[in-house]
């Protein structure tokens, strides 16, 4: 513990903390980010074993090719950390004490925590362990950084390099390895690449477009063994009986969950490809979340659970985790929604959405193949469910994963989609007015119906939500909307009451009643968020009907998107916000408001709108002081 | 084709570019109107919220809107729009100075 005392900080802060995070990664930052700003006064720790503060992982690949320097991988500026409060601990985790709430460190030493994030990432297959040679002297599994470092250092004396995998990771790093003018011999293990997220014709157009820029590609060929000289990489053996010689072997066979933590829990942590956790991230021990690489989330579509190792997931699991750790989880709108992967394979940009492939009779597919680029389309009806993309050209990609996460209308743009040319910005935008319309002329939300969200991995939700709710039931924050648990839904809104409570009276000449969102509505809830909120005269969206009755619509002109709290002091009257307390404060001058936005902003989705742009308020009384 | 680009997106939807950004810096390879080194990190944090920096706010009046960052986006989000959302709160911050 001396570190701590260099550090000036007293033992009691030391030894337990209110918010323990294990792992610096993307997740584990990001979550003690949002937790410090969401409560201010926590006691936040972060517990890492990494030597390097939190980096933008998927630029190691330019990094490794020269096109970065160190300093430009930097995920959050320096000094993030300290200037958050957020202490940073070197040690390793061995165990963790469920019942007695601490984490026993390697070489001794415990830690005591409120709640615990465990964000460790995950860990790379490799090459299976009896491969002879894999230990020579230039046969990298590229994961972390240390490994690019090694890399970067070693490709101005490579000339042939072998490259073993099947993934986006592996043809990254082909591309990447081209772009140095070494002859790359690519070894991958089946016919087809990535077949999970590809089918063939996509895997044929990738392997083209790969071969044309200069790879050696080997289908249906494993690594027998590598051969070296005096210690040192000199050539791979395949299963074909083929020596390549090379001086750079790179493993890029993927990777599996870090959920050791899992299995050295005193309580049992359901763990099966990743620690399973519901749509708070909560684990099925109490105070325990995950999120991140080692965090295996329901599918929506599939009902599944598996990991997400993607980056703007584990985003989105770390201030999602922030939210329920602090016990402020109505406050983040943020749902999961389906799997996305967008990345450049070589020239080509590819881009997957929801589930394109594997889908039983009742859907709809359809492909085009033109100008070198590949589409599919897996529509449900007149919604989309899945959506691949290889050409050229990126598409609108979070566009196009909020069409399907909203389970939005395609007929009259499926052939944009097709061809890819959709104007997403203004499909959304053209929505948004419509529904806009919609809210006004009937004063209702629009009916948002969740996309193949129905639970087909019904038993192992059961379990998890059983468990969540035993230490929902017991904590003293209400965690409303546990998934299916209907009894869980309406506690949460009756625990709502009193903040939603005045704003219908204040909203009293309106007759409509407050649309009670349907239980289970844990899906649909955080998308109506987005689509009304996208309503809002600042954003430039005014729908023509909504014009002349919002009166904050005045001031609309001058600025193009004003925040709630600028238009709360300037005119005196907003919409109910994020803040119960503010929104009640300013209730009596909001009465004079048009009778459907208060209406609608009491409802609960609203309020946790305005708290999702709540940063703009807050940075904006900083500027202000200077 | 219309030629006829939103210039502006939403904030929520800047906020969620802003996050699925994976640092790789492409964009700002790509820039012709970037003339100091700016970092990734820094430009998201600053577009985001809090102050914003002297290098930052000479970048972003610097930004001319040509679209150039948007091609090499691996992820396919539109730095044009987060320079616009920079634009709008550097313009904020100086009204209110």
């Amino acid at each position: 513990m001396s570190r701590e005392h260099k550090a000036g900080i007293s033992r009691s802060y030391v030894e337990s903390a209110d918010i323990v995070i294990i792992g610096n990664g993307i997740a584990g930052l990001t979550a003690a980010v949002e937790a410090r700003r969401l409560d201010p006064d926590a006691r936040i720790v972060i517990i890492t074993d990494q030597c390097h503060p939190t980096i933008n992982t998927p630029a190691l690949k330019q990094f490794a090719t020269g096109k970065l320097e160190r300093e430009q991988l930097l995920a959050y500026p320096a000094g993030t950390e300290r200037e958050q409060r957020i202490h940073v601990i070197q040690a390793h985790v061995e165990s963790i004490n469920a019942q007695g709430k601490y984490l026993c460190l390697e070489g001794g030493g415990g830690f005591g925590y409120g709640s615990l994030l465990i964000a460790t990432g995950s860990k790379p297959n490799g090459l299976p362990v009896g491969t002879p040679g894999r230990d020579f002297d230039g046969v990298l599994t590229l994961h972390r950084l240390a490994d690019y470092l090694d890399l970067r250092r070693r490709l101005v004396e490579v000339g042939h390099a072998v490259v073993i995998g099947g993934g986006a990771h592996a043809i990254e790093t082909v591309m990447g390895l081209l772009s140095w003018g070494i002859t790359v011999h690519w070894l991958v293990r089946s016919a087809t690449i990535m077949p999970r997220v590809l089918d063939q014709p996509a895997s044929s157009l990738v392997l083209e477009h790969i071969q044309r820029a200069g790879a050696k590609i080997y289908l249906e060929t494993e690594v027998a063994g590598i051969v070296g000289r005096v210690g040192v990489v000199a050539g791979v053996i395949t299963n074909q009986n083929q020596l390549i010689p090379c001086q750079l072997v790179l493993v890029c066979t993927g990777t599996r969950p870090n959920a050791a933590l899992a299995r050295h829990c005193t309580e049992p942590m359901l763990c099966k490809n990743g620690i399973l956790v519901d749509d708070h991230l909560r684990t099925s021990v109490r105070d325990i979340y995950a999120a991140g690489d080692v965090a295996a989330l329901k599918n929506p579509q599939t009902g599944s659970y598996e990991p997400r190792a993607q980056w703007y997931s584990a985003v989105l699991e770390g201030r999602i985790a922030a939210a329920a750790m602090t016990g402020q989880s109505e406050r983040e709108s943020s749902s999961f929604g389906v799997p996305w992967h967008a990345t450049h394979l070589g020239e080509l940009s590819m881009l997957t959405v929801g589930n394109p492939l594997h889908w039983s009779d009742e859907i709809t597919s359809l492909t085009d193949s033109s100008k070198g680029s590949y589409r599919l389309m897996a529509l449900a009806g007149d919604r989309l469910v899945g959506y691949l993309s290889l050409g050229p050209k990126q598409p609108d990609s979070l566009a196009i994963k909020r069409i399907i996460d909203e389970g939005l209308p395609v007929g009259s743009i499926k052939k944009a989609l097709l061809k890819g040319t959709l104007d997403a910005r203004a499909y959304l935008s053209q929505r948004r007015s419509e529904a806009a319309h919609d809210l006004v002329t009937t004063g209702k939300l629009p009916d948002l119906v969740p996309v193949a969200s129905t639970g087909k991995g019904a038993p192992i939700v059961r379990v998890l939500s059983t468990t969540a709710s035993l230490p929902a039931a017991a904590a003293p924050v209400p965690m409303p909307g546990i998934k299916q648990g209907q009894a869980a839904a309406q506690a949460g809104q009756t625990a709502r009451l009193p903040e939603t409570g005045p704003l219908r009276a204040a909203a009293a000449p309106v007759p409509v009643p407050i649309p009670v969102p349907a239980p289970a509505s844990r899906y649909t809830a955080p998308l109506a968020v987005v689509e009304s909120e996208e309503i809002s005269p600042f954003t430039g969206n005014l729908p023509a009907a909504a014009k002349p009755q919002t009166a904050v619509g005045a001031s609309s002109g001058r600025r193009p998107s004003p925040s709630p709290q600028q238009r709360a002091q300037s005119q005196g009257a907003s919409p109910a916000r994020g803040r119960s307390s503010s929104a009640q404060k300013l209730l009596p001058a909001s009465a004079k408001l048009p009778a459907i936005n208060v209406n609608s902003r009491g409802k609960r989705p609203l309020r946790n709108l305005w708290s999702y742009s709540e940063k703009r308020p807050v940075f904006q009384s900083g500027t202000g002081g200077r | 084709m219309r030629d006829s680009v939103l210039l502006h997106k939403t904030g929520p939807q800047v906020a969620q570019e802003l996050q699925a950004c994976i640092g790789c810096n492409e964009c700002l390879l790509a820039c012709p109107a970037l003339a100091e080194p700016i970092t990734i990190d820094v430009l998201n944090r600053e577009t985001l919220s809090g102050p914003i920096s002297k290098p930052v706010a000479r970048y972003a009046r610097a930004c001319y809107q040509c679209g150039a960052c948007v091609a090499p986006c691996p992820v396919g989000l539109h730095r044009d729009a987060m320079m616009m959302w920079l634009k709008v709160r550097l313009l904020r911050s100086g009204r209110e100075e």
